[in-house]
């Protein structure tokens, strides 16, 4: 059987399109676990890193963050998560395991990107705010934060498709998304499943790439546009 | 600094793939080349490969170990290119994937899958009288709930019960091909596990599934008070272990090899591999040191 043969007959099985193991459903499961790490993680580390940049402080804080965030495997993350939760009474095929794991993932590079979008904000700037008579909270709402806004959306562009395609790893463990069909592929030496999934991940975080990128000059302020 | 930093990191895969790829070739073995042992990626073939390594070490022979390689999926392609040259085997399970005919009775269904196996230029050396087959296991109380001893008894209820094994099921003539041919049974769920490790059995203790496929040799089912169904309508063929070599490694050794390996098959059977998965599955001991313990008890190595 040739690879579109096997990618054409895994198209027209009719569990493909319906039913708790479709495409679709596959796909909702993975979006939403990460979507919800990406924001779980902005809750987690946003207020400390935009704090940790008003005063200045974070820059060997960020490093070490990025560099640890670099070293820990997501697998290992992943497969120590799962046993722990499978002790404490956690289900077979839930998602918590997967979804700490994506926090893991997604945490540092919002972090790191955050202080250093703030800290980048030239100091002759935050003078100017400060002799308009704007308080502390006022230059971080108003200057620091909408001129870092391209470099926190990078991190969170960054995070977001780190996190799409490292949520295949969830059906190592007997989670969903699309990675099941990644390793249900392999496991049946099925090249069509396989490719299939693999192209619909590809095809998901380029999409985040994509959507990022907008939503990215859409955040930048009018000002910062004309010089990028 | 970002982009440059990523360029680099490309260029060092590839050149890693490379390096793999040329080192990676393999080459007809010759008397002198380590023994590549290998084995599937469950306990128990780690013990058994464990079992030949250490084994043939103790016999002066080099040993290369690649253990927990995969599923039969990945062993058997890599044992007919040379990536590795023993593994043990099951006599039904290799008749299965090379498509012979299945039998019950452990001398036909060796002799079809030795038969098979030769043309691709790897031999199967005498089985050992120590079996494993698939279980189709569900817990005490849905035995009782629906009156379960066998697999036959799962026809009328199937179609409510949700079934858990390793993702490679729904395509094995042993697994839901074969639960479904030959008994009929359409379960309500298959949901993709692991080759009965550790997220099979917490799916089956926490209720996930109802049925799970582990394998008869495993502790955990006496241990839980679980029930394997009896196969009553014989889906299941013979299952001894036996040990899968390539020819040509078998040839270049010669009989002194294959001698050790006989054995080492003949003195290994059932209760043993029950014991020793026990001890590995429950009570987290070491495969290796289970193995080594086997040899030594068996009188293969000095304490």
């Amino acid at each position: 059987m040739t690879v579109w043969e096997s990618i054409e007959e895994f198209l027209a099985e009719p569990t493909t399109w319906s039913g708790p193991g479709s495409i679709w459903a596959r796909l909702a499961e993975h979006v939403l676990v990460s979507l919800a790490a990406v924001v779980i993680a902005c809750v987690l580390v946003l207020p400390l890193a935009l704090w940790l940049g008003h005063v200045r402080k974070g820059s060997d804080i960020a490093t070490a963050v990025v560099n640890i965030g670099r070293a820990v495997p997501s697998f290992g993350i992943l497969a120590i998560a799962f046993l722990i939760l499978v002790q404490m009474g956690a289900g077979i095929g839930e998602p918590w395991a997967v979804l700490i794991t994506l926090i893991a993932l997604a945490a540092p590079p919002i972090f790191t990107n955050t202080i250093a979008g703030i800290q980048s904000v030239e100091t002759s700037t935050l003078e100017s705010a400060r002799g308009m008579g704007l308080t502390e909270g006022g230059v971080l709402k108003s200057v620091e934060m909408p001129l870092s806004m391209p470099l926190i959306m990078e991190g969170l562009r960054i995070a977001f498709v780190q996190v799409i395609a490292t949520a295949t790893l969830g059906a190592l463990v007997a989670w969903g998304g699309l990675g099941r069909f990644i390793v249900d592929g392999f496991a049946q030496q099925d090249m069509g499943q396989l490719i299939v999934g693999a192209t619909l991940v590809g095809l998901l975080a380029i999409l985040a790439e994509l959507g990022f990128s907008a939503a990215q000059r859409a955040t930048t302020p009018a000002g910062l546009r004309a010089s990028r | 600094m970002r982009r440059a930093f990523r360029f680099r990191a490309v260029g060092a895969i590839l050149g890693l793939a490379l390096v793999a790829a040329a080192c990676g070739s393999g080459d007809g073995a010759t008397d002198g080349d380590p023994i590549k042992v290998s084995s599937f990626n469950f306990n128990e073939s780690v013990i058994v490969a464990e079992i030949y390594a250490q084994g043939l070490e103790a016999n002066g022979y080099e040993v290369e170990r690649s253990l927990n390689l995969g599923a039969r999926e990945v062993v058997k392609p890599a044992l007919e290119s040379g990536e590795i040259d023993l593994v043990p085997e099951y006599t039904g399970s290799v008749g299965a994937a090379l498509g012979v005919e299945q039998s019950a009775d452990p001398d036909t269904m060796w002799e079809a899958a030795r038969a098979a196996f030769e043309d691709l230029g790897v031999t199967l050396l005498a089985y050992s009288p120590a079996q494993d087959k698939n279980a189709y296991v569900v817990t005490a109380e849905t035995a009782d709930q629906y009156g379960l001893t066998t697999v036959s008894d799962l026809q009328p209820v199937a179609g409510e019960l949700v079934f858990g094994g390793p993702p490679e099921c729904p395509e094995r003539p042993l697994c839901l091909q074969g639960l479904e041919e030959v008994y009929g049974l359409q379960f309500a769920e298959f949901v993709p596990l692991d080759v009965a490790g550790p997220i099979t059995i917490a799916a089956l203790e926490g209720g996930e599934i109802d049925v799970a496929l582990l394998f008869t040799t495993q502790g955990i089912i006496a241990a839980n008070g679980w029930v394997s169904l009896e196969d009553d309508m014989g889906l299941n063929p013979a299952e001894n272990v036996v040990p899968a070599i390539r020819s040509e490694v078998a040839d270049a050794y010669g009989d002194e090899l294959v001698a050790l390996l006989d054995s080492y098959s003949e003195a290994l059977n059932t209760e043993d591999l029950t014991e020793m998965n026990k001890r590995a599955d429950l009570d987290q001991e070491d495969p290796a040191l289970l193995a080594g313990e086997w040899l030594a008890a068996n009188g293969f190595v000095e304490e």
